[in-house]
């Protein structure tokens, strides 16, 4: 099946030697002119999850900054009043795609709507934003090869901004792009961040770690459009089945929805370090049980538990991490929780530069310790709810 | 049909988890630091050579990469793959996720026939998870990601992949590409057999180059145009240093436990937050 085709010219002149006075800046701004941004919505069982909202939030300063329109494209089955929902998050226009096939996420439906809708346009968007979710990550980098154009993936901040390409390795790039996507991202393993830009093209697209951006008020008086559109599957996107979708609340594996997050990292020793760590989980209001990369990988607890670079992004109101050295790749998942306690043997780890409280010491003696004393504040805490009745209640909150 | 044909896509990554080729500022001097296989591509090398195990055929491994990237198949190859493919060209350099995918891809469409591929779901490196399924959208393939656990039943592949708060179970006839997670199965421990059949090979060069063959772009007939630097749409513009956080942490160091979770539960902040 090789065809071995002998390149008769493999070093193909690579016309370099363009004129050097054509220093001046050339103006290439029809690459990617302004245009609307765009937000493929999520839903699973017809709930919205909450990193469109989150994404509609940062969409909306960036169509803002161009004075463009934001628009939003939802796929599933009877969206009920998800589409308008999205109005009253900061969309402008909302597009439908309402079918029966794809009421469940599946990669080949949903990448043939989203293409055909781009198609339709009689402009590209300039830039358009998915979560970096399973579903994200799974439809994002199928449109971006399919249109060939620029995907940052896990980004934790967008921004517009102008960009002046100098390197000559293609010479019909350079020049100053007035409009770019900035999408910035954690560089791994690296105590960096990249500003990772592709103007070349529109749209310009990017996923969004959940948690990270900040959704606007849900306004009811927010009016826009909200346009049905065709939908138009074939046979062939239509070969994978979705048997059954499951979904595994009471697990309490609720990472991102957690006000509370209790995690365990490799200085707990054993896996049944984590006995403890659910034990300390279970003295607080909604919370959830996390982990740091390494302790997953050495299979004491499942992946969804993981926070960081590679598994989740959180941000709940008090994280506390035990046992976890505060690397980089865990940092940029929790580091905007609102209390960081941390408690760990060594007094120079990474996580007490970042902690707001951190104790000295080894988690087999301190965890029991502080359960103990969270345990006598409940108690103590149930007799004043007696005495003071529903004020308490409010006020624990 | 006498077995199903495998591929899994394998890279070499630094080691994160070594000082090794550490930069002052914090980035990787690629030639300094020592290397290792994708700690997520072990999850799929488990997959293929399940596959293999369970329901026949061959694993053949694909990687990209400079020449040194022989070390991981060769690894692969004492795990139980059968054959290997280098794609090696210094035209590759700087290419971002979709010029990796197209020439991916064009040793693919080289190395020939294939029922199911298997990737990683991302590389600890560059972290995108993007591969994988541009793969899929260059060859026109159905893809599974984040594929926690698999069967494969009257022809059809049927997996169970983790979405937000639950999973799925899907199911496709191949040909598909299956992106693995890491809560997957652990990759079982080199065979004997491999182990063996690597040090043999390591000693004859000749046989070697039949069994794990270094090809450049012109061997798979890709577009130079539409890889490296040049076939990128996306570029590094700029790289910053975050910045040390706070330094503003209230240490209880040297004290009893006692006294210094006493201290920390009396600051407040977690009594807000316990259960009733």
């Amino acid at each position: 099946m090789t065809e071995d085709k002998k390149n008769e010219n493999p070093e193909q002149g690579n016309t370099e030697s363009q004129d050097a006075s054509e220093e001046e800046t050339r103006d290439v701004s029809m690459f990617c002119p302004k245009g609307d941004v765009l937000v493929i919505a999520e839903q699973i069982l017809g709930d919205l999850q909450p990193v469109t909202l989150e994404l509609l939030g940062a969409g909306r300063i960036l169509a803002d900054k161009m004075d463009q329109s934001l628009k939003c494209l939802i796929m599933g089955h009877e969206l009920g009043d998800l589409p308008q929902q999205l109005l009253e998050y900061g969309a402008d226009e909302v597009f439908v795609a309402d079918h029966e096939k794809l009421k469940n996420y599946r990669t080949l439906p949903y990448r043939r709507v989203v293409c055909d809708f781009l198609e339709s346009l009689p402009e590209p968007p300039h830039t358009c934003l998915l979560g970096s979710t399973t579903t994200g990550r799974d439809l994002a980098p199928r449109i971006a090869a399919h249109f060939e154009t620029g995907l940052t993936a896990d980004t934790t901040e967008l921004d517009i901004g102008p960009y002046d390409h100098k390197s000559k390795v293609d010479p019909s790039k350079v020049g100053l792009y007035p409009n770019c996507l900035y999408a910035i991202r954690p560089s791994f393993g690296e105590s960096l961040k990249a500003r990772i830009l592709g103007p070349w093209k529109n749209p310009q697209m990017a996923t969004t770690r959940p948690g990270v951006m900040t959704p606007l008020k849900r306004d009811k008086n927010r009016k826009g459009e909200i346009k049905k559109i065709p939908v138009n599957l074939q046979d062939n996107d239509l070969r994978l089945e979705v048997v059954e979708v499951v979904r595994e609340i009471a697990k309490g594996v609720k990472l991102t929805e957690a006000d509370v997050i209790v995690a365990g990292g490799y200085g707990l020793g054993t896996q049944e370090g984590f006995n403890l760590i659910k034990q300390l989980a279970d003295c607080f209001e909604n919370s959830a049980v996390g982990a740091s990369r390494k302790v997953v990988d050495l299979g004491w607890i499942p992946y969804q538990h993981q926070v960081g670079q590679t598994g989740k992004t959180v941000r709940p109101k008090l994280y506390i991490a035990c046992g976890i050295s505060g690397a980089i790749q865990h940092r940029v998942g929790m580091s905007k929780s609102g209390l960081i306690l941390a408690i760990n043997k060594d007094p120079d780890a990474p996580i007490f530069k970042f902690a707001h409280q951190g104790i000295v010491g080894d988690c087999y003696q301190v965890i029991p310790e502080l359960i103990e004393q969270l345990k006598k504040q409940m108690s103590k805490d149930k007799n004043k709810d007696k005495d003071q009745g529903v004020e308490a209640v409010v006020g624990t909150h | 049909m006498s077995g199903y044909k495998i591929i899994v896509m394998i890279k070499q990554v630094p080691d994160q988890g070594s000082k090794a080729g550490l930069n002052p500022d914090g980035t990787i001097d690629r030639a300094r630091a020592k290397r290792m296989l994708n700690p997520f591509d072990r999850f799929a090398l488990q997959a293929a050579l399940h596959t293999k195990k369970t329901y026949g055929g061959t694993v053949t491994a694909i990687s990209m990469g400079p020449p040194p990237a022989v070390e991981i198949l060769l690894e692969a190859l004492a795990h139980g793959v059968d054959q290997a493919f280098l794609l090696s060209d210094r035209r590759l350099a700087a290419s971002d996720t979709l010029a990796t995918a197209y020439a991916l891809y064009k040793t693919i469409e080289y190395v020939g026939d294939f029922d199911i591929i298997y990737c990683g779901l991302q590389t600890t490196d560059g972290d995108t998870a993007q591969v994988g399924p541009q793969l899929a959208e260059r060859l026109g393939l159905p893809q599974i990601t984040y594929c926690e656990d698999f069967s494969v039943k009257n022809g059809k592949v049927r997996a169970r992949r983790i979405i937000e708060g639950g999973h799925q179970e899907v199911e496709v006839k191949p040909p598909v590409l299956v992106t693995i997670a890491n809560s997957y199965h652990p990759l079982e421990y080199k065979s004997f057999r491999g182990a063996w059949r690597v040090q043999r090979l390591q000693r004859d060069k000749e046989a070697l180059e039949k069994i794990v063959k270094t090809v450049n772009l012109d061997d798979v007939g890709a577009d130079p145009d539409r890889c490296g630097l040049k076939g990128s749409p996306t570029i590094v513009a700029k790289t910053e240093k975050v910045g040390e956080l706070g330094g503003s942490c209230t240490m209880h160091e040297g004290e009893s436990t006692e006294h210094m979770v006493r201290e920390v539960v009396a600051c407040g902040a977690l009594n807000e937050f316990l259960a009733h």
